[in-house]
């Protein structure tokens, strides 16, 4: 038996499988996963992603350290907003990908991926040493519960559960009350919130949101969904051996920032790999399978899944950059077969996040 | 969990079904198989005339987060391939035991090991 949740009873009441993720008993699916996605996608879905880490970073240089530790601009981004980044080491390598929330000028709280607690924990630890920041941290992910309520329906339920509006709360911003903190993100691609919360307090609103008829989902719903709006999931598409250069994340790197972990070595860095999307009308893409270039090898799937919006394979791929031609024809090897895999500069989804 | 076992079918302990007349056998997955996959979405098939070892594998059932091999549960030859199927997987789930993927003729000499349904119900509830 692995750790558990405050809503293993729940899971477990509403006929989850429940599977060990990173240590986690976590709910991998109630019903049918179809059912799961489609309502995150017309409607509105939660999930129990309580097995997440949350750092809380307090003082007056509380910013300026989660700024240093990422490679995104978080000093400039004002108080309530939430800015993803990657958090390299000093050679430029992922050690984890995370959201950072400016709660105050002496407080913020960094959400990171539950495979990465303990390694995230004793890096920063030398980080904030080293660099001798005014700033306390706090791992508090074992006194904090996360529910991910998703979907276009998420603010009309919140509104009737908590009696109060929710609408000025924009796209990737955050809001502390008494008892929760809500952040407008999600990792799905729909509108949504990502709810923290203590155990008892997080307990409640489940039941409250189930009361409610919003649909719980599990893991393997989550992840087609991520697939479907193409966020690269840490340990599969993202690693210590690759930099945010390698894996389409250019955009989270920001030079003229001040300095951070990782600046110098990747200033310099020629990238040699491509995270790519590609789209197949026929087969399911799965990880490890071979990605060609008319008949040379050119890389590998690192997450594949059938999308339940739009009945396609869809995958991300690690694919020599030197290499690889956007122009030219791509395939899958599935089971000695090559299957016709098409590249796409889009997310396989809109999805409707504002 | 309840899970249907009908008592005139065969089973294997690769939880596929098989019925058998005279020296055909058809072969499908079992309901407890379709719920443990969920939402099955592709099947890949052999062709007519392939010969089969018992427990080679003969194809392939995919489900959203999950591929699983199936295995022959007979030595013979495919006389049938239901491939129908192909274009609606989704058969698999809700009607596992309407949903045949080959039939096979069964080598006259070869000689198999499946279970009862009494024997496969044990089986299912012993491995979970």
């Amino acid at each position: 038996m692995g750790n558990q949740t405050a809503l293993i009873e729940e899971h477990k009441r509403l006929g989850a499988n429940i599977v060990d993720f990173a240590g986690w008993d976590m709910p991998v699916r109630y019903s049918s996963i179809k059912e799961e996605v489609m309502a995150v996608r017309k409607s509105v879905g939660m999930f129990d992603v309580s097995h997440m880490g949350e750092f809380f970073f307090t003082g007056v240089d509380s910013t300026k350290a989660i700024d240093y530790l990422m490679t995104n601009d978080f000093e400039s981004s004002p108080i309530g907003k939430a800015v993803y980044s990657p958090l390299c080491g000093s050679e430029g390598g992922i050690i984890d990908d995370a959201i950072a929330y400016k709660l105050d000028d002496n407080q913020s709280l960094l959400c990171v991926n539950a495979s990465n607690i303990e390694k995230d924990k004793k890096w920063i630890q030398t980080v904030l040493k080293e660099k001798n920041f005014d700033c306390q941290f706090t791992d508090a992910s074992e006194t904090y519960s996360l529910i991910a309520v998703q979907g276009p329906d998420t603010q009309r339920v919140l509104t009737q559960i908590f009696d109060r509006s929710f609408s000025d709360y924009e796209y990737y911003s955050v809001h502390k009350d008494d008892h929760f903190i809500f952040a407008r993100t999600g990792y799905t691609g729909e509108d949504g919130f990502e709810i923290f919360g203590d155990h008892v307090h997080i307990l409640k609103l489940w039941l409250d949101l189930e009361k409610a008829g919003v649909i719980p989902c599990g893991l393997a719903a989550r992840d087609v969904l991520r697939l479907e709006v193409a966020y690269p999931l840490y340990g599969q598409d993202l690693s210590d051996k690759l930099t945010p250069l390698d894996c389409n994340l250019k955009w989270t790197v920001k030079f003229n920032k001040n300095d951070f972990s990782g600046k110098s070595a990747l200033y310099h860095y020629k990238p040699f790999k491509r995270l790519i999307k590609l789209e197949l009308d026929k087969g399911i893409p799965r990880t490890g399978q071979e990605v060609f270039q008319h008949d040379i090898k050119i890389g590998e799937v690192t997450s594949g899944t059938m999308s339940v919006t739009t009945g396609k394979g869809i995958c991300l791929a690690l694919v020599d950059k030197e290499v690889f031609n956007k122009d030219e024809l791509h395939f899958l090897e599935i089971r000695g077969k090559k299957y016709e895999a098409k590249f796409t500069t889009n997310p396989f989804v809109a999805g409707g996040h504002k | 969990m309840s899970t249907q076992i009908p008592a005139d079918y065969l089973y294997t302990k690769d939880h596929e079904w098989v019925k058998i007349e005279g020296s055909t056998a058809t072969v499908g997955i079992t309901d407890f198989a379709q719920s443990s996959l969920g939402d099955i979405v592709f099947l890949e098939l052999p062709e007519v005339g392939t010969e089969l070892e018992e427990n080679a594998t003969f194809g392939v059932v995919e489900s959203i987060k999950s591929v699983s091999d199936i295995y022959s549960p007979v030595k013979g030859k495919v006389s049938s391939v239901n491939s129908g199927l192909l274009d609606t997987p989704e058969k698999c789930n809700e009607e596992p035991y309407e949903s045949w993927l080959v039939k096979i003729k069964i080598d006259s000499d070869a000689d198999h090991k499946l279970m009862s349904a009494e024997e496969y119900t044990e089986f299912v509830q012993q491995s979970h």
